[in-house]
């Protein structure tokens, strides 16, 4: 899944990629059916989207998940090839003199 | 001490301590003080300040028990460590402060697994290394496919796990990569430090009492993992493909499929202190992972014991019973009085749930009943079970050996102390019983009329001991009276117009005085002296089979029908301390043999039955044998033992171990 889908749920069938960063006098219309999420910079800035155009240009533009849960991801992925990394070891210890010394 | 063992040493030492260090404080701010008024700096700063910080700060909350410290298994990897939040409760002018404990449930698989792995690479290497023991086929493969299975039943019980992590879609795939490998890196760090430990392993079985090795925040049992990866690996072999096993293995297959599709409901079960030993939830994908996973701890068992039964060792494994009982009373003493403590040994330990808060394990009721004190244990009568096992083993081997040393006396004083803080008073008669019969069948050239005296004697204290747990003024009420207890207590809890199919048979069964219903009275009134009417009559209030599941079960534990299906009236849980306290609850049946009756149904479990008394006579006349089993078969059919993890594989191991090798002889 895509950081898009993500945050701003599922591509609409209609979905048709605007060039709004070349017209600044773009409005983004509210879609009722679509319910306000909120986006988050580095900084920690907020901002509530009301469509999922909005929301996908917002998130294109770098704008994503609260600094928590980018944290959270974070550490995540560092544990995640921390034990792929030790995975790498134990498989191939037998071929590692120095791991295999400490390893017994 | 070996250099490698004080770096074993110093790295647990590191691990246990180092995680609850982790601050985010400001420079300069300390944690503060928590008082009744005032807890606002923890709801003003969650996540800052570390375990540490507040101790210093709270000192008092070492040692004081009004602090209740709780672990947060949904809390961020960020927050491991610190105190989430702080709650203060009043009740009954006592305030209590509970101090939530952020451990991360990803953080937990990893952080318990490595310790739990590090504490067992203390047990002996095998002299000779190059002669295996046990023999791995396809061991990566194995590896991969025990990996998988787990991290299938997390997708299988998402209901449970949405409540225990912080981040996860349990829709996406990818989500699931990471705890696959954690498995897949734990499996098999742990499974090539068992087999490098073979040959003395199974003699320290009773410390499976001490770590249950539950993660926190799964329903996983680390050490399952291992049987599960052996019962893999018995099927790769032909060693044990007997004619009774192909026969086990084709039954278990059909009743399988049958339990598998015959989960079309979804019911949710509240684990409580049966986590990591039943589902979480009655649903086709759950019930397919526990019929995997109960199949293969079966095989598991059978292959560990296949090939390392000859390793047992009596006078090594009765010196662990005795160790283990002194730790357990110990350890769980501290924890009673020490509420940091009390955590520690609830995650370290891998505890089903914390540990008794009572300080006082001699306490009485104003009635002046023994309160039971069950320790770190989840049960009091389980843990009651346990000393009780350690008593016997301990006696035999005195009686054998006519020599005590410090183990021994430390060992059976402790096993006593524990008994009597359990008050399991069914396993102080079992155990005084055993005892007294065991010394008279000591000399087996009895003259009749010594025999005779003997037995009567046997009959007399065992009468008296039965008076004295169950209580004279119970033996004065009518037949009648008793046996229609359970089918009373079932009535009493039936919901307005709904009706168990159980019950609505027992209630016409009991309207035209069937056989059936005389059967069901006797059972009753063993419910009643075994002070079992109300559990046992909440059960059948509530088991609701149809024709096909009352014969063959509804799947290996799986709670979730049973307690899902049928509405009944609200069950309330009275504990007596200073006075009486009710909370409502959903009272567990209180019977291996009927939580085993709701996963198999009553044809296997007769069969069952009829196995273990063909056990029984196959080994008269090893009456040492008898005496166990008989304490074991009682224990189970009147208590939960089996719907735990650690009785349910040590029982089966040392039911394995004893029948094998000590067939018509005595084995002290």
């Amino acid at each position: 899944m895509s950081l898009v889908t993500d945050l701003c749920g599922e591509y609409p069938d209609s979905f048709i990629k605007l060039d709004i960063s070349n017209n600044p006098n773009y409005v983004f219309e509210n879609d009722s059916s679509y319910s306000m999420r909120a986006l988050f910079d580095l900084e920690g800035n907020k901002v509530f989207v009301n469509s999922f155009v909005e929301c996908e240009h917002y998130v294109s533009g770098g704008w994503g998940f609260s600094p928590d849960i980018m944290n959270e991801i974070f550490f995540q992925d560092i544990l995640f090839y921390g034990i792929l990394l030790l995975l790498f070891l134990s498989f191939f210890k037998s071929k590692l003199k120095f791991i295999q010394k400490l390893w017994n | 001490m070996e250099l490698k063992h004080i770096f074993k040493a110093f790295l647990i030492v590191l691990l246990l301590t180092l995680p609850w260090f982790n601050s985010q404080l400001d420079n300069g701010v300390a944690a503060a003080k928590v008082s009744q008024e005032n807890v606002q700096f923890y709801e003003i700063n969650p996540c800052k300040a570390s375990l540490f910080d507040f101790l210093k700060a709270n000192s008092e909350s070492i040692y004081q028990d009004h602090f209740k410290f709780r672990f947060d298994n949904k809390s961020s990897i960020k927050c491991f460590g610190r105190v989430t939040g702080v709650t203060v409760s009043t009740s009954n002018l006592t305030t209590a402060f509970y101090i939530s404990l952020g451990t991360n449930s990803f953080i937990n698989l990893l952080f318990q697994g490595f310790i739990w792995i590090i504490l067992f690479s203390f047990i002996p290497k095998n002299k000779d290394q190059n002669n295996k023991k046990i023999e791995l086929r396809l061991h990566n493969l194995t590896l991969v496919l025990v990996s998988y299975l787990f991290t299938f039943s997390i997708y299988s019980e998402s209901k449970f796990y949405e409540k225990n992590f912080y981040i996860f879609d349990f829709y996406d795939i990818d989500s699931y990569i990471p705890i696959f490998f954690s498995f897949l890196l734990l499996l098999k760090i742990f499974v090539e430090s068992f087999t490098e430990r073979s040959d003395v392993v199974i003699n320290y079985l009773p410390y499976l009492f001490l770590f249950s090795a539950l993660f926190s925040g799964f329903n996983i049992n680390f050490l399952s993992m291992l049987f599960i990866y052996f019962g893999i690996q018995s099927l790769f072999f032909s060693k044990d493909s007997t004619l009774l096993n192909k026969t086990f293995n084709k039954v278990f297959l059909i009743l399988s499929i049958w339990w598998i599709f015959n989960s079309t409901g979804s019911y949710s079960f509240n684990l409580t202190k049966f986590r990591g030993f039943s589902s979480s939830i009655y649903e086709f994908n759950a019930n397919l992972f526990w019929v995997i996973y109960f199949f293969l701890l079966l095989k598991g068992i059978q292959f560990i014991y296949i090939n390392l039964k000859e390793k047992f060792n009596i006078d090594s494994f009765t010196q662990n019973l005795s160790i283990t009982s002194s730790a357990l009373l110990l350890i769980s003493y501290i924890g009673s009085n020490f509420p940091i403590i009390n955590f520690f040994n609830y995650y370290f330990l891998g505890l089903q749930r914390l540990g008794v808060e009572l300080q006082n394990p001699f306490l009485f009721d104003e009635y002046s009943v023994k309160i039971a004190w069950r320790g770190i244990s989840p049960s009091a009568e389980t843990i009651g079970e346990f000393y009780g096992i350690c008593l016997i083993f301990l006696l035999f081997n005195i009686v054998k050996t006519q020599k005590l040393n410090f183990l021994k006396i430390t060992g059976t004083l402790s096993s006593a102390l524990g008994l009597y803080f359990s008050d399991n008073r069914t396993v102080i008669v079992l155990v005084f019983s055993i005892i007294i019969i065991y010394l008279f069948l000591l000399n087996n050239e009895f003259q009749f009329k010594k025999k005779f005296i003997g037995s009567f004697l046997i009959f007399f204290l065992f009468l008296s001991l039965i008076l004295l747990t169950v209580g004279s003024s119970n033996f004065t009420l009518s037949y009648q009276f008793v046996s229609e207890s359970l089918i009373r207590k079932a009535n009493d809890y039936q919901f307005d117009s709904i009706y168990s199919s159980y019950l609505t048979l027992l209630n016409n069964n009991f309207e035209n005085s069937t056989f059936y219903s005389y059967f069901f009275s006797f059972f009753s009134s063993i419910a009643y002296f075994l002070n079992r009417s109300e559990m046992w009559g909440v059960f059948f209030s509530r088991y609701n089979p149809t024709f096909m599941e009352f014969l063959f079960g509804s799947g290996p534990l799986n709670f979730g029908q049973l307690y899902g299906e049928v509405v009944i009236n609200k069950t309330e849980y009275c504990i007596l301390t200073t006075k009486f306290i009710c909370t409502e609850t959903f009272l567990l049946p209180h019977s291996s043999f009927l939580s085993y009756l709701l996963f198999f149904g009553i044809v296997p479990l007769t069969l069952l039955v009829l196995t273990f008394l063909l056990f029984l006579y196959k080994n008269r006349k090893n009456y040492q044998f008898v005496l166990i089993s008989t304490y074991l078969f009682i224990n189970i059919f009147k208590n939960d033992s089996l719907n735990y993890f650690t009785p349910f594989c040590f029982y089966a191991f040392i039911m394995l171990i004893l029948n094998s090798r000590f067939r018509s002889k005595k084995f002290y």
